[in-house]
């Protein structure tokens, strides 16, 4: 599939520029992080409402609930594990607890920094932010949702999370509209639903159409908002199809699998499968190898939902 | 000291190779570090390649991790592994990842990458080694701006404290970052004069110069203090046209235009030494 290929960080950055033109309280945080998530035009345009601190991350959330109890709305970005593991209690306690107005963004998630190892790998960060109750999740699944998820983290009040890649993202929808808090069905059907999450959906679309062609009719349920999830939309797949599989560029535990089980388990139990990461630690690699070691690929993605459907 | 002025070039020769075929790779902060290692591998520490795990050992935490391309360099120079594997570098199932991984690597004793972790652990080596009375040393190198995370100063505050005259902090001082110079991003101002006042024998040095380097290590030894190794370096050191300027902390793909030129004028430089 040829989508327009757009860059994730400006968007980011040209989303919160145009938001704090609106919003004089938009002020941006960085630990050595900023300019590299596209802020440059934002910095630019207001040096006095940009706080560089050096690396020091849970200074970084720290800082933001400060800023955020003054009145402000700080935007903390920096990749994805040092705005979550690093200074987790801190996200705990100062962000999350008093329920600040802080918008924390976990760049390059995932897979994202292939080349630099555990280290650098975002693959737990959601299961670490779902802990921490109040705290809205975003992963959104391309270009258009990015913009409208940044605006719409931007325009609300309270605590949010989102992640998000740095390689090139897709424009695969046309809509910017975004509604923190629901999820859509890009696709009827009545076999299987696959359920699905941040950038690696596009794999997932590109498998549905793979199992459509064999004749499996797929439902792909897009849920860009992990937390709180849309328990109606999940309830709604699974008994519509009897079986859910999850797909998320992510540890299997904790995050976008986890939710859905949880919400199975509750009120509409079904068999699921989750397709994520392992629970392993992988060592550095090229993007593409780790995606299809973890069947994250369109392939990979076809060969599970075949197996469950064949195999329940 | 000329072998040790060889052994540098060496491992700048080697760690431009294995980024430049790569693609990809932290160059800035490796080729700062290449002085001190070749110190430290050359000189001053004890080690035993064909038995990495030798408990006469003494140990290195490169605390900066994402420099580990210039450690490596020097660890395949030295036979901890091949030479040849030096180009694995970052394929899915290599020993020798972008960051120094003790899981995977002969001759790395402690997993880094996230900066100012490193230093801690290096500082619980030391602490361990010193309370079964053992005489081996710890070496931690960190970098400028790893030195903005508090857990830096966390280190910096026990050290002394725990009377740990075992432990040398070598700080590769290259006034840059990731996203620019450090005076601009966040100064740690007199960094000497702070470590001293936490308690630290402090010794401010040029960190491209060998003799200068060892001379410090030397006169840490001695102190009955943690020693920190104030090296005054540039980021980029031995690639002209990647030195003090910004841009030159990894560089992918085309950024490594002019890098032929670069590792020919090195390897001259090397034979004019032989
Ligand atoms: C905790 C943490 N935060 C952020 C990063 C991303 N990062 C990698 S290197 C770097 C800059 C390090 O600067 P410095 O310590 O001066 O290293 P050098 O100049 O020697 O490359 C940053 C911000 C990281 N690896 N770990
Ligand atoms: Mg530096």
């Amino acid at each position: 599939m040829n989508y327009e290929m757009f860059d994730a960080k400006k968007i980011i950055g040209e989303v919160t520029a145009a938001e704090a033109d609106l919003n004089p309280s938009i002020v941006v945080v960085s630990t050595d992080s900023a300019p590299r998530t596209g802020m440059g035009e934002f910095i630019a345009k207001y040096p006095n409402r940009y706080y560089e601190l050096g690396i020091m991350e849970q200074a970084g959330a720290g800082v933001s609930a400060g800023l955020a109890t003054t009145g402000k709305t700080p935007v903390f970005c920096a990749p994805a594990p040092f705005t979550t593991a690093r200074p987790f209690e801190m996200f705990k306690i100062d962000i999350g607890y008093m329920r600040q107005n802080v918008k924390v963004i976990g760049r390059n998630c995932g897979f994202n920094y292939s080349d630099l190892g555990p280290t650098h790998f975002g693959l737990e960060d959601m299961a670490l932010v779902r802990l921490i109750p109040g705290v809205v999740i975003l992963a959104p699944m391309d270009a258009s949702q990015l913009r409208g998820a940044m605006r719409a983290m931007l325009r609300y009040e309270g605590p949010v999370y989102l992640r998000i890649g740095t390689a090139p993202i897709p424009k695969i929808f046309d809509d910017e509209d975004f509604e923190i808090g629901k999820g859509f069905v890009v696709r009827e059907g009545s076999d299987v639903a696959i359920i699905t999450t941040g950038e690696i959906s596009r794999n997932v679309f590109e498998a549905a159409e793979k199992l459509a062609a064999e004749g499996i009719n797929v439902m792909v349920v897009a849920m860009p908002t992990v937390a709180p999830i849309d328990e109606e939309l999940v309830i709604r797949a699974a008994r519509q199809t009897g079986r859910i599989v999850t797909v998320e560029e992510h540890y299997i535990v904790g995050g976008l699998g986890s939710a859905v089980c949880e919400v199975c388990a509750k009120s509409a139990p079904v068999p699921v499968r989750r397709i994520g990461v392992p629970m392993e630690f992988l060592s550095a690699g090229q993007y593409m190898d780790l995606v299809r070691h973890c069947k994250l690929d369109a392939d990979g993605i076809v060969e599970t939902v075949k197996d469950f459907v064949n195999n329940p | 000291m000329d072998e040790l002025k060889r052994f540098a070039l060496e491992i700048r020769i080697e760690t431009l190779n294995m980024l430049s075929r790569h693609g990809f790779g932290h160059v800035g902060g490796s080729l700062s570090i290449a002085d001190a290692l070749a110190v430290l591998y050359g000189k001053q520490m004890r080690y035993d390649p064909k038995n990495p795990k030798w408990e006469g050992r003494d140990y290195l935490v490169l605390s900066k991790g994402h420099c580990g391309p210039a450690l490596y360099s020097a660890l395949a120079i030295k036979g901890f592994f091949p030479r040849e594997e030096l180009l694995t570098i970052n394929k899915l199932g290599t020993r020798l990842p972008s960051h120094t991984d003790k899981n995977l690597t002969p001759g790395i004793d402690m997993t880094t990458g996230s900066l100012g972790q490193g230093v801690s652990c290096a500082l619980g080596m030391a602490l361990g080694l010193k309370v079964q009375g053992k005489p081996n040393l710890v070496y931690a190198i960190i970098g400028d701006g790893e030195a903005q995370e508090g857990q830096v100063w966390e280190t910096m505050l026990i050290a002394p404290n725990k009377g740990l005259d075992n432990f040398i902090v070598l700080l590769d001082n290259n006034r840059q970052q990731l996203d620019g110079f450090t005076n601009d991003i966040s100064s740690l101002g007199d960094v000497c004069k702070k470590a001293e006042a936490f308690g630290w024998f402090v010794v401010d040095v040029d960190g491209h110069d060998v003799a200068a380097i060892d001379q410090a290590i030397e006169e840490c030894k001695r102190s009955d203090k943690p020693g920190f190794i104030n090296l005054n370096t540039i980021k980029g050191k031995g690639w002209p046209a990647k030195e003090a300027v910004l841009g030159n902390h990894a560089l992918r793909g085309a950024a490594f235009e002019g890098v032929d030129e670069a590792l020919a004028d090195l390897r001259r430089q090397l034979e004019e030494m032989q």
